[in-house]
């Protein structure tokens, strides 16, 4: 989930369109996606999701990721924290095959890190979607753009390698899941607001098992672990109010698992944060977490290279008797990138123990 | 301490009030300054601009490549499937360019330059990013649109401008639209497309002209060779850091600059005068000043302080008028580089820091020039007060002097010219003679009223030609202006003019084919295969070009059937038995830039940079060559192969019996060549002259200017002159001369002034020629130009000296006739 991400890019590649009178005076991305919303497909309650054709990119939607990280162990059993990402952004509402060479209504940007306690290594690549270059392909099911890949052997999304190879590091994985797909919200219609008119479709594997081999600054290490894969598409995705996003992958040791988010509303704006949260089970149930169950508080910042961020928090869930301190592996995992934000592994005490991921923007 | 700063004060408040009665002599000394600050910011701008153009050449919205993989040099283009090869290895910091021109309805052609505005712009983030730097998470550009290969072309504000496009132009048959981008993004006269549309404007599928790499050159190629990624199509050629294009362009904003410094002293000795003559006409005041208890240094402080005020002032308007200058001349300097360099250049740059060199530069000028004056005023005895001193003396003993210092400048420089081989020497050493030039002046100019003196004229005639020798040391400083002026025009028109005749007489030879062809590679051998079965075409001449670079300047190799070798290379040098070992293939022919840059000299040998390294070449011969600033080797075709260049011909010429227009039809026919792919000999021969008298154009301009800025310095000392002169004139009147006679009178003496200069100018002038061809221009630009006198230049400066004489005394003059005659009396008392 990165909305922040996207805000300021969808604000200049759309400005170019007309942008239709608001209510609202205010100059920001909720207006423009409002304006151009209408030539994009809406996200609507009560979709019936179909595997694996919504593996697939959905170009009638303005925006949409695949998004994976992992919490690994080397050979020594250090933990390294690993994040692949790739974004699409739609320039036009096109779903048609383009003739020319070159032509293309889509945006591709992709992200790679790597996190050690003392290292954090962050690479962007951008391209337009075009059948060489970038895109997502059927059968077998592909994410790529240039030398970073998903490959899956089938049309579904696992068995797959992941490889990314760049100057400083570099990864090739092997990823498999037996466990279901996760959707959350109200069956994959994952609401953003409290008036719930904002949303977007939404679905998790948090159960993948990975090995492989990184490479970092020429070392090659064997690495095993856990993954987590994030899918993602909407519209519009945040309301004029809300400001950025604190988004939490939590892994605990008796292998349930927690999806949380809280969606920070502008201080102005007089409104309350917005919270939500899953429970999940690898049988594939869950049980999804109002957002008056959950209360955080940031407790130390770090001031990186491109912002202050809160990279230690406090979260209780009353409801689940949950009350425990979030610790970030490396606190310098800053991500600076086009849009730069915090992202990167995260180990958690208290009532519970486990590990897990933390995105933090609009910093 | 208060009491010193307070006397001075007082002074500086006198000298205002002075000025405030005579505008007229504050405003010669600023007019001087501004118009020599004005030409030297103007030119330092332009020039300035230009070379930060080159060093920040960059993609078009990008970075500034490492490296370029471009076609070989018999193709124009290379599949673009080897930059998705690339990609997929990971090398992802590319840009795929294609470039190509593109034709409106009149066919007149506009560069295209089409790249992955995405790739162009992702190169940007994490950049040092300079203002106007876009990414693509902040830019203004239409992307879904130019994605999507909508007709769409993105272009600078000045180009749009200058070529007057609107909203919509029509480019090879296709209305497209064109959106104007503010020119600090860096456009220049280029057009811009997404790779998208520009392959289908250009009519280029999966076509590129080459891929911009953005990695360090270290280790590149062999990483690349090692994964198999650098096939024979693409040949992977190091940028440099706009290097070799300052080292190209050199030369010509050396000459810019001696220009523009040229116009600085011409601007200094009118400033110079102005200040010479407030002082005298003060002279007065400053004794009675010294009177009245105001100590000598505290009188030279005011001076000085005075001079300072007068510098800032003067600097600060000449600042701005500079700047604006420099915003005329660009255009012009732009079409200059771009057609003779092919750089492209980018919006104006100046600096405060300019401001304040030019105030420092300006004031110690000043400063030095004026100590003089200011020590003999200051050593000048109280009791002396009122009484005038003998002006003709003082005069007459220092223009002795100038011109025992002329004489041995003239000396030096004519002792050292033989072994100048270096122009930025030569230019030196020119120098030296141009400073000569003025200094010259005064004492030849007494010597000649001297010898008018001697026809013993009786009466007012008498009289007219003896104050003229009076005349002289006022105006010595205006016609030392005039002259500077008029002799670097002289040299300037001679130059111009003598190079257009060699360049005609040049292309002449050079040109002996009637039609040239230059089709696309596919379509080579249709063309050879057509002209060689049409029955009126007597003759076949091939073309091979190729690029390389010799000591890090790039140089192109061509090479043509022996024929037209033979009959289009005019030899300046060349070693016995030249002619058998060239065809033979054993040595090979440079360019007389390329011979004077290296001082190379037939048997010389030499390596190239990227064509085998290791294999010497022998020079032969050296040949005249005006059509190329850049450095050239022509090969016989057995060289040609053995340097392992391709065999296939860039081009192919022929000879016509009948008219070349009706074959040129018959190509685009039958052939499919496109108009833009065949030239006529008068079509090439208009423009190469209209491209390299270009390159003259600026210089010329500069010199107008400066002769516009002389001839306002003489206009001042005239006025100030004929002001001063009001008393004794109307002394005459008072004895009866008529007001035609004094009129005449006046005219006459000023003719005789000015025409004796001119008289000076003609040799003074031709002498500046005669170096600035054979010696700044030879060894500048490597072009060897015999000089063709150009008597029309000379009346043309003679009649502008002339009139704006002639002006500059009639105007005061006129004045003058309407005032009583009493009041021009008074003039002496007051």
């Amino acid at each position: 989930m990165k909305p922040f991400v996207y805000t300021g890019l969808l604000i200049t590649l759309c400005a170019c369109q007309p942008a239709a009178e608001s209510e609202s005076e205010s100059r920001s991305m909720g207006n423009l996606l409002g304006a151009t919303t209408a030539q994009y497909a809406e996200v609507l309650p009560e979709k019936q999701f179909s595997f694996p054709a919504d593996h697939q990119a959905h170009n009638d939607f303005r925006q949409e990721w695949w998004y994976l990280t992992a919490n690994l162990i080397d050979e020594q059993g250090q933990p390294l924290g690993l994040q692949w990402t790739q974004f699409r952004f739609g320039l036009t509402p096109n779903t048609e095959e383009l003739p020319q060479d070159w032509q293309a209504s889509q945006l591709y940007m992709a992200h790679s890190a790597i996190t050690t306690k003392e290292q954090h290594w962050a690479e962007e690549k951008w391209s337009r979607g075009i059948p060489e270059l970038a895109g997502v392909s059927a059968n077998p099911f592909a994410v790529f753009i240039d030398n970073w890949r998903w490959q899956g052997s089938t049309n579904n999304l696992f068995p797959a390698s992941l490889s990314v190879q760049e100057d400083d590091f570099s990864y090739q994985l092997q990823l498999s899941a037996s466990a279901p797909l996760q959707l959350q919200g109200q069956q994959g219609y994952s609401v953003k607001n409290a008036a719930a008119d904002v949303a977007s479709y939404y679905y998790s594997q948090p159960y993948i098992q990975i090995t492989g081999e990184v490479t970092l600054a020429g070392i090659t290490k064997k690495v095993s672990g856990m993954g987590w894969l994030d899918r993602e598409w909407s519209s519009q995705f945040l309301t004029d109010s809300q400001q950025g996003w604190d988004w939490f992958a939590l892994r605990f040791n008796n292998q349930t698992t927690l999806m949380l988010f809280q969606l920070r509303a502008d201080e102005a704006s007089g409104q309350p944060h917005f919270y939500a949260g899953n429970l999940m089970q690898p049988d594939g149930s869950n049980q999804p977490l109002a957002s008056s169950d959950i209360q955080m508080t940031a407790q130390a910042w770090q001031q990186t290279s491109t912002a202050n961020y809160p990279v230690s928090w406090r979260l209780t869930i009353p409801s689940q008797q949950l009350d425990i301190t979030i610790n970030a592996l490396n606190p310098n995992a800053n991500m600076p990138l086009s849009i730069p934000y915090w992202e990167g592994p995260i180990q958690f005490s208290g009532s519970h123990q486990g590990d897990g991921y933390m995105e933090l923007t609009g910093y | 301490m208060n009491s010193q700063l307070n006397s001075s004060l007082v002074c500086l408040q006198v000298f205002g009030h002075h000025y405030r009665r005579a505008p007229l002599q504050a405003g010669a000394i600023l007019i001087g300054i501004i118009l020599a600050i004005t030409l030297l910011i103007g030119v330092r701008a332009t020039n300035e601009s230009a070379i930060a153009s080159y060093q920040n050449a960059t993609e078009l919205l990008s970075q500034r490549a490492d490296v370029r993989l471009n076609p070989p040099d018999s193709q124009r283009y290379f599949n673009q499937d080897y930059y998705f090869a690339l990609r997929h290895a990971g090398y992802s910091n590319l840009l795929p360019v294609i470039r190509g021109k593109v034709y409106d309805n009149n066919n007149q052609s506009y560069p295209l330059y089409g790249s992955d505005i995405i790739a162009a712009l992702s190169l940007n983030s994490g950049q040092d990013n300079f203002q106007g730097q876009q990414t693509i998470s902040n830019q203004t550009l239409p992307m879904a649109r130019l994605l999507m290969a909508e007709p769409l072309l993105v272009t600078s504000q000045s180009f749009a401008d200058q070529l007057g496009l609107q909203d919509n132009i029509t480019l090879n048959g296709q209305t497209i639209e064109l959106m104007v981008l503010d020119d600090r993004y860096g456009l220049g006269n280029t057009l811009l497309a997404d790779i998208s549309f520009a392959q289908q404007l250009l009519d280029a599928p999966k076509q590129l002209s080459y891929i911009a790499m953005f990695y360090p050159e270290q280790g590149l190629k062999q990483a690349l060779l090692a994964a198999d990624l650098l096939p024979a199509d693409l040949v992977f050629s190091v940028q440099d850091q706009g290097q070799s294009l300052m080292a190209l362009t050199n030369s010509f904003h050396l000459n810019l600059n001696a220009m523009s410094m040229l116009a600085f002293i011409v601007g200094l000795f009118i400033a110079y005068n102005g200040v010479r003559y407030s002082l005298m006409k003060r002279q007065k005041l400053l004794v009675q000043l010294l009177q009245s208890g105001i100590s000598r240094r505290h009188l030279m402080l005011a001076l000085f302080s005075e001079l300072t005020v007068m510098v800032i002032i003067g600097a600060v308007i000449g600042f701005v008028l500079g700047l604006q200058l420099s915003q005329w001349l660009q255009p012009m300097i732009a079409v200059t580089i771009e057609s003779l360099y092919n750089a492209r250049l980018l919006p104006g740059i100046w600096h405060w820091s300019w401001l304040l060199q030019a105030i420092i530069l300006t004031l110690l000028a000043a400063v030095l020039a004026s100590i003089p004056l200011y020590l003999n005023l200051s050593r000048q005895p109280l009791a002396q007060g009122a009484s005038q001193h003998n002006q003709y003396h003082t005069g007459y003993r220092s223009a002795k002097y100038q011109a025992m210092a002329a004489v041995a400048l003239l000396f030096v420089s004519g002792l050292l010219l033989p072994f100048s081989q270096q122009f930025q020497f030569s230019l030196i050493l020119m120098a030296l003679v141009t400073l000569a030039i003025p200094l010259l002046l005064p004492w030849s100019l007494q010597r000649m009223s001297q010898g008018l003196t001697r026809l013993k004229l009786s009466g007012l005639k008498g009289y007219m030609l003896a104050e003229t020798k009076e005349l002289i040391a006022p105006l010595s400083l205006a016609m030392m202006a005039i002259l500077l002026a008029l002799c670097a025009n002289i040299a300037m028109n001679t130059l111009v003019g003598s190079f257009d005749h060699t360049l005609r007489q040049w292309l002449d030879i050079r040109l002996h084919t009637d039609v040239y062809t230059n089709p696309e590679p596919a379509k080579i051998e249709a063309t050879e295969t057509f002209l060689k079965q049409h029955p009126n075409v007597t003759a076949l001449h091939y073309q091979w070009f190729s690029q390389d670079k010799y000591q890090g300047l790039p140089i192109s190799l061509v090479s043509f059937d022996d024929e037209t070798l033979i009959d289009t290379s005019p030899l300046k040098q060349h070693i016995d038995n030249f002619w058998p070992q060239f065809l033979a293939g054993s040595v090979v022919m440079i360019s007389e830039p390329m011979a004077i840059k290296h001082n190379l000299q037939p048997g010389d040998q030499l390596y190239l940079t990227e064509h085998q390294p290791e294999t010497p070449l022998t020079v032969g011969a050296i040949y005249y060559d005006y059509g190329n600033p850049k450095g050239q080797i022509q090969f016989n075709q057995k060289a040609w192969l053995a340097l392992g260049l391709h065999p296939q011909p860039n081009g192919i010429g022929a000879s016509y019996q009948g008219d070349v227009l009706e074959l040129e039809q018959q190509l685009q026919q039958q052939v499919g060549l496109l108009p833009r792919q065949m030239f006529n000999q008068t079509s090439v021969r208009a423009k190469a002259i209209t491209i390299f008298n270009r390159t003259f154009s600026i210089t010329v301009a500069l010199n107008s200017l400066t002769l516009i800025v002389a001839a306002i310095g003489l206009f001042s000392a005239c006025l100030m002159l004929t002001q001063a002169r009001q008393a004794p004139l109307a002394r005459l009147t008072a004895l009866g001369v008529s007001k035609i006679q004094l009129r005449l009178m006046l005219v006459v003496q000023m003719l005789i002034i000015v025409l004796f200069t001119c008289l000076i100018a003609l040799p003074m002038g031709s002498l500046l020629s005669y170096l600035l061809i054979n010696k700044v221009t030879l060894q500048a630009f490597g072009w060897t130009i015999p000089i063709l006198w150009d008597w029309q230049a000379y009346g043309q400066a003679i009649v502008t000296a002339v009139l704006t004489s002639l002006i500059a005394i009639s105007l005061p003059l006129w004045w003058q006739t309407r005032k009583p005659t009493i009041h021009s009396l008074q003039q002496e008392v007051l």
